[in-house]
């Protein structure tokens, strides 16, 4: 299969009044077509950071971006971003907001009013068009976000932790949802996620980054069958991934707070 | 998918509630405390201050109304008035927005502007009312310049700001779509800012009406403003009265239209706000 997404030696320093904090190291990615990836590692580790990178909201201190072979310079038609707080214009209705991707990039009004109704229909959110944001609850604002990306119809699907801010078992439920959703469209996706459960469920392949600065710590091969349903959760092999992500992320977490303390006593000191 | 309902069945119904304009028990107890205060105003009146000079019964002022009327000088007060201020409002709104905009779209318009609208922000501009008389003449022109002055500064300040703090989330989703600085403008900062510019206007409504009065003080032929100073300059104490509560109405009328008006322009805020 062809690469869609490529990065190399992706590296990115933030500085805010003489204090530079370095979120990512020579990151090195690559992606195939169709695929579904997550990003795990723990907090702060830059895993937002690198999928802004990716859909251009801001600019890598050194390294590269390339989808399809062209290198990215800022966000563009072919990657469509899946926001963490829904980002729902309260103005618009749930019909609104779905088009509002198109609408700012010149569609058609018959394209935007067919591509608006399929992709809503394909969320399951059919005859909730007239709704405003606040009036349906977290799961349905998040379906509203997922359809106005996928209704620019992108390559790629970028999403930062976009169940994050929901219930358990609404949790549960976007994710079988996802996979759904993935299955008919065949979209490319990077996926962050804090939930590990989450990433195997999901993916092909799980990237863990180490804590700060960011970089790639271990890929996993999810060869768990297609298509899957949430029962896939309770079985041996899935439990043995997870659990292998886990204590890869435990290891880091507890060299973090390591260090830390290290740092502090020499403070101290 | 369990969680489809919940969200719809809760604020649906209320707000439909709210569009049709029922009158609903808050506007019931709303009615009944004017309607109290009116009848306490009756009482004093007739029974606690009955020297007339100072106090009137609301029936006085009522049938002093009438005989206004009748004479035709209230016809003639309130149309000149009403036009001080529609004429007043709609340029110092249309003004200030305008600059607002600019404002938010132009650094160099924001830096330049900034300073003066710190500085003349408190200013109490209704102090040039006796000088914009003595440019203008007494007349229309004189009036509604206090009117614009009155209005212009609270509208602009909340257009401006409410340009200026657009949710950093909805910029990067227009951003994250490739938007142009055109079309942020228009779908999202605008959009966003206009519950802001409502509230500046309704501000605008109330200074403004202080302006009507305060431009008629200063020499007028005619005007509700300029009725309070004569008929409180002749010991008319119900005539000025008279003045007093049309400008109240003026006002419920006023703030009441812009209710409408946010309804229609912005239903998203006002609902969220009494949730």
């Amino acid at each position: 299969m062809a690469v869609k997404l490529a990065t190399a030696g992706l590296s990115k320093t933030f500085g805010k009044g003489g204090i530079e904090i370095e979120a990512l190291r020579d990151v090195s990615l690559s992606i195939e077509e169709g695929e579904f990836v997550s990003i795990v590692g723990a907090s702060g580790c830059g895993k937002t950071t690198l999928l802004r990178i990716l859909d251009g909201l801001i600019k890598a201190s050194s390294g590269s971006v390339r989808v399809n072979g062209k290198e990215v310079v800022g966000p563009g038609p072919d990657r469509a971003f899946v926001f963490q707080q829904d980002g729902l214009m309260p103005w618009r209705t749930v019909y609104g907001n779905a088009s509002f991707g198109m609408e700012i990039q010149g569609a058609s009004g018959a394209a935007i009013r067919k591509r608006a109704s399929d992709f809503l229909r394909l969320v399951g959110l059919s005859g909730f068009e007239k709704l405003f944001p606040h009036e349906i609850s977290g799961g349905m604002r998040q379906r509203v976000n997922i359809a106005r990306a996928l209704a620019v119809d992108p390559d790629i699907l970028l999403m930062d932790e976009p169940f994050a801010a929901l219930d358990a078992q609404t949790r549960e439920i976007m994710q079988a949802e996802m996979t759904r959703i993935w299955q008919e469209t065949k979209k490319t996706v990077v996926l962050i996620t804090h939930q590990i459960d989450e990433a195997v469920f999901l993916s092909d392949r799980v990237f863990v980054f180490t804590a700060r600065p960011g970089r790639l710590k271990e890929e996993i091969l999810v060869d768990l069958p297609r298509p899957r349903n949430l029962s896939i959760k309770r079985t041996v092999e899935f439990v043995t991934i997870t659990d292998r992500i886990w204590r890869l992320i435990e290891e880091e977490v507890r060299e973090g707070i390591q260090r830390e303390q290290v740092s502090a006593a020499a403070g101290a000191a | 998918m369990t969680d489809k309902v919940e969200g719809v069945g809760r604020a649906a119904p209320s707000r439909m509630w709210r569009m049709r304009g029922f009158p609903g028990p808050a506007f019931l107890r709303g009615a009944l405390s004017i309607a109290a205060a009116g009848v306490l105003w009756e009482l004093a009146g007739r029974y606690l201050i009955k020297n007339r000079l100072f106090f009137t019964p609301l029936s006085a002022v009522f049938s002093r109304m009438a005989e206004m009327w009748s004479e035709g000088t209230l016809q003639t007060d309130i149309l000149a008035s009403l036009q001080t201020f529609v004429v007043g409002f709609l340029l110092g709104a249309g003004a200030a927005i305008l600059i607002g905009v600019l404002m938010a779209l132009s650094t160099w318009a924001r830096d330049f502007l900034d300073p003066w609208i710190s500085a003349l922000y408190a200013t109490p501009f209704i102090a040039l009312a006796p000088l914009f008389v003595l440019w203008l003449g007494i007349g229309l022109a004189a009036h509604a310049a206090v009117v614009f002055i009155s209005v212009f500064f609270p509208v602009l300040i909340n257009t401006y700001s409410g340009l200026a703090t657009t949710d950093r989330v909805l910029l990067e989703v227009a951003h994250s779509f490739n938007a142009g600085k055109r079309q942020v403008f228009l779908k999202v900062r605008f959009p966003s800012a206009l519950p802001f510019i409502i509230t500046g206007l309704r501000l605008g409504v109330a200074r403004g009406l202080v302006g009507v009065v305060v431009a008629e003080i200063f020499g007028a032929k005619a005007g509700l403003g300029y009725r309070i100073v004569i008929s409180g300059n002749s010991f008319d104490t119900a005539g000025l009265f008279v003045g007093i509560v049309l400008f109240a109405i003026a006002g419920v009328i006023s703030v009441e239209l812009l209710k409408l008006i946010e309804r229609w322009l912005a239903p998203w805020r006002l609902q969220s706000a009494e949730e």
